[in-house]
């Protein structure tokens, strides 16, 4: 057996007390290539973040090549041997990949051509077919991560870390990726590597650990595994003593349709997809990350534009709309409430009524000449009822509430618009489960009232739950639909990932 | 002029309006299943055309030949001289044939010699579909007034829309026009205040109320809507031949390829909608897939397909009953409800088919 690398042992990370991954124990080998598997939210890449020094462990052991390691920083983890690849993030677009392979090495005095050349040599080496003086910025996707591995080998980490390495690249890409990692192994390079492909995982690990709610649920070797093994070992929670125990009986009947989407494109995320929403149903929406669920509904909300050239057609009751800015789609009857509602949801310095009040007013695409003091103040007194906002007194501002009531009030920002059409975007993520219960019971209620609602929602759990009818996304596309009374987990996630 | 031109030329580098190539999704009441694949077959005919029930019987029109479904078996009732295009029952025993599409006649029996009304001319070209308007009175479609009605894949690949919805009347023999410049119309159907009419090409139902505007009852079908008849309950069974693709569309926007496609290549490998399909290789597309990490995924649209959808008295889906592209029982083009079982033709392998009604609301309902 090969010698470990490096070993995690009983890590927990807890994010404002909240595990994010917690008693996880995980070996690396030398030249082995692992996979990271899991849902959304498993723990995946905060346990490579931890590896990689970008977040350090609240209690646990991390070593490296036997011995005690905490680095607290990108550039310990690299001066340890472990580097990290990410989605493209961390290239500087404007500079040269030259001069992002030797970033953070410079001397005194640099001289550019010099630079070239060891680029062009070492990029030689490794048999990698970039000009060291193209400008990062306007390569494509493979050739940017050819960059960020380069230098991962510059750096001669002896572990590189690959986060979701394949998501934008092209079949050929991926080939010539594939070749790539297999090379790297060759040279001793131990791999570890998040992939929501279970194809990519079965074909290019040595061994899969698969990781949910946080917790490492097995790690075997990847013969030992085929598809249907993976899917259970990342659903098969027990769920019959929590929120969610309970299977739904019956279903909402379709009404009449509300938004059809037909051939919607927004390269690279949306891609071809097509689908309805009819009233007085939950349509629940569910993807792994990259699966063009929150793009395609940000298009419908104008928040995010479809592609300029034979972008595909959106239909709002049988009429086709496009929309530059949210705030027609909002006069039109579309709320859409955020995924992030630290960024977009709300003026956290505001307070309750104000920020539900700005919700009304951006009905009147062309504002109101008058405001008034009273309407805010009663607004917002009743959506706060209504929606059971716990605050401390009324004036208080939104940043003092919690998770929850913060929700809460973007909810309630959307619904003072009066919508026949909600979108609501991961609606209980990082809500406590009391505030959990009451969203859920206003979710239902819209859809009784006879609203057009749709759940994007990344915890399948709650899709099951709530929905009537569950979509499932997959590279930009819906490619199935379940009736919740047909739906299991297990399918789900066989759709999602096929 | 200038300016419709400019404007088309814009919306056809921009892929928008009506140069969007965009085809609704079978989602929802139009989730795809493969409950047609499971019908009972009845019998494999000749050229079966429409059915029609007078609440007792069923009545098949195959080729020229007007049978009768009776003791587990068809039996024949008459021969024409000519194929049947639409066949429909009447009031008190009545039954109306459409001949060749040119002519309707009215027989007071199914078995009587002589017809009892006779409805030729008036520019009757495809006559398709018959239903009863009352007592007196038959609603007719005319599905185009260049194509006869068994070249209605040229008709579409020429984008016609000469279609007529048309009211014939039994007293006076006179023929009312209710509606005209139809895109190919295939179906009709009494509805409370009029009647409600099949659009192919535009894919949607239209319903027509005397003396009052049209108004679109069903529309962004993503397939070609065709013959309606009543459903038990309320509202109707409407039949769709085949489903749209985004290929076909997009032939449809392409007229310099579609007329050199019609001058050069024999109609059974256009690249158009099809009635069955799986009898040539040089047929397009419809055994292509991809190869995507050693998985083979199919990708290619479906050139036939079989679809009867389950419509609401406001022609809203209820539930659809499907034949997919690895199906058989495609290209159905009339169904009728007769105790209990959901009555089928299958134009595309030619069978009768029949279904038990029980349970496919709630097996197929979403």
């Amino acid at each position: 057996m090969s010698q470990i690398i490096l070993s995690l042992e009983q890590a927990t990370k807890l994010y404002a007390g909240v595990p994010a991954i917690e008693g996880v124990d995980f070996e690396l080998r030398e030249g082995e290539i692992h996979a990271l598997v899991g849902e959304n939210g498993a723990g995946k890449s905060t346990l490579t973040k931890v590896m990689a020094g970008v977040v350090a462990l609240t209690s646990g052991v991390m070593k490296i090549d036997g011995a005690v390691a905490a680095p607290r920083t990108p550039l310990e983890a690299r001066q340890l041997g472990v580097g990290m690849v990410f989605q493209e993030n961390s290239l500087v677009p404007t500079m040269t990949v030259a001069q992002n392979l030797f970033l953070g090495q410079e001397r005194f005095y640099n001289r550019l051509r010099g630079i070239y050349i060891a680029a062009q040599q070492f990029l030689q080496s490794l048999n990698f077919d970039v000009p060291p003086t193209a400008i990062v910025g306007g390569l494509g996707a493979a050739k940017k991560q050819m960059v960020e591995i380069a230098r991962a080998v510059l750096n001669k980490a002896k572990v590189i870390i690959f986060d979701e390495p394949t998501a934008s690249l092209t079949p050929e890409e991926k080939k010539y990726f594939f070749d790539l990692v297999r090379d790297l192994k060759q040279r001793g390079v131990s791999i570890v590597f998040i992939s929501h492909a279970l194809e990519e995982a079965l074909l290019l690990a040595d061994r899969i650990s698969v990781l949910r709610d946080g917790r490492k649920v097995v790690t075997d070797d990847a013969d030992k595994f085929d598809r249907a093994r993976i899917v259970q070992a990342m659903v098969g929670r027990d769920l019959s003593n929590t929120l969610y125990g309970v299977r739904k009986a019956t279903v909402r009947r379709a009404g009449e349709r509300i938004l059809t989407i037909q051939n919607l494109k927004m390269a690279p995320m949306v891609r071809n997809n097509s689908l309805s929403v009819f009233a007085g149903q939950i349509t629940g929406v569910f993807g792994l990350v990259g699966a063009g669920r929150t793009e395609t509904f940000k298009i419908v909300a104008g928040v995010l534009k479809r592609d300029f050239f034979h972008g595909g057609e959106i239909l709002l009751r049988d009429k086709p709309v496009r929309y530059r800015v949210p705030a027609p789609a909002v006069k039109a009857g579309i709320a859409y409430v955020t995924e992030d509602r630290k960024l977009e949801g709300f003026f956290e310095t505001f307070s309750i009524a104000r920020n539900i009040y700005l919700g009304l007013l951006s009905k009147f695409p062309r504002g109101r000449a008058l405001l008034s003091a009273r309407e805010q103040a009663d607004s917002g007194k009743r959506w706060s009822e209504q929606l059971k906002v716990r605050a401390i007194g009324q004036g208080g501002r939104v940043v003092e509430l919690s998770g929850g009531n913060q929700q809460k009030v973007v909810i309630a920002k959307s619904l003072v618009q009066a919508p026949e059409l909600i979108i609501f975007d991961e609606p209980t993520r990082g809500v406590d489960v009391g505030a959990i219960v009451e969203i859920h019971e206003h979710i239902n209620r819209l859809a009784d009232e006879g609203k057009a609602v749709v759940v994007i929602s990344s915890y399948l759990p709650e899709v099951l739950a709530l929905s009537d009818r569950i979509l499932v996304t997959r590279q930009g596309k819906v490619v199935e639909e379940f009736s919740a009374l047909e739906a299991t987990e297990e399918k789900i996630m066989y759709a999602a990932i096929h | 002029m200038r300016l419709g031109v400019f404007r088309e030329f814009a919306l056809g580098l921009l892929g928008r309006g009506e140069a969007t190539i965009a085809v609704p999704s079978f989602d929802g009441a139009l989730k795809p299943n493969q409950a047609l694949e499971r019908a009972e077959i009845l019998a494999e005919l000749e050229a079966p055309e429409d059915l029609a029930t007078d609440g007792a019987t069923l009545f098949v029109a195959d080729g020229p030949r007007l049978a009768r479904w009776e003791a587990q078996k068809l039996a024949t009732v008459r021969v024409f001289d000519r194929p049947i295009t639409a066949l429909a029952c009447l009031p008190g025993g009545a039954i109306a044939v459409a001949l060749d599409g040119r002519e309707v006649r009215v027989y007071a029996t199914p078995e009587a010699a002589e017809p009892r009304a006779t409805f030729a001319g008036a520019d009757m070209r495809s006559v398709n579909a018959l239903a009863p308007a009352g007592a007196d009175a038959l609603y007719a479609t005319d599905g185009s007034a260049t194509r006869d009605a068994n070249d209605w894949v040229f008709d579409l690949m020429e984008r016609g829309h000469s279609g007529r919805a048309l009211r014939l009347d039994l007293k006076d023999q006179s023929v009312a026009v209710l509606a005209s410049g139809l895109r190919y119309a295939f179906g009709v159907s009494a509805s409370d205040d009029g009647a409600l009419v099949s659009e192919s090409w535009r894919h949607r139902l239209t319903a027509l109320s005397p003396g009052g505007p049209a108004r679109e009852a069903l529309t962004h079908l993503p397939v070609y809507p065709s013959r309606l008849s009543a459903a038990a309950g309320g509202g109707w069974w409407l039949t769709a031949f085949t489903a749209r693709t985004l290929l076909v569309e997009f032939v449809l926007r392409e007229p310099a390829y579609r007329k050199r496609m019609m001058a050069e290549i024999e109609p059974q490998y256009w690249i158009a909608p099809r009635l069955s399909s799986g009898a040539s290789f040089k047929e397009p597309m419809q055994g292509a897939h991809l190869k995507t990490m050693g998985v083979v995924k199919p990708w290619a649209p479906p050139r036939s397909y079989g679809l009867v959808v389950r419509l609401d008295a406001a022609a809203r889906p209820l539930y659809s009953l499907h034949s997919r592209v690895d199906g058989v029982n495609h290209g159905v083009v009339a169904a009728v409800e007769l105790g209990g079982w959901l009555y089928l033709i299958a134009k595309g392998p030619r069978r009768l088919l029949r279904l038990a009604i029980e349970g496919l609301a709630t097996e197929f309902s979403v």
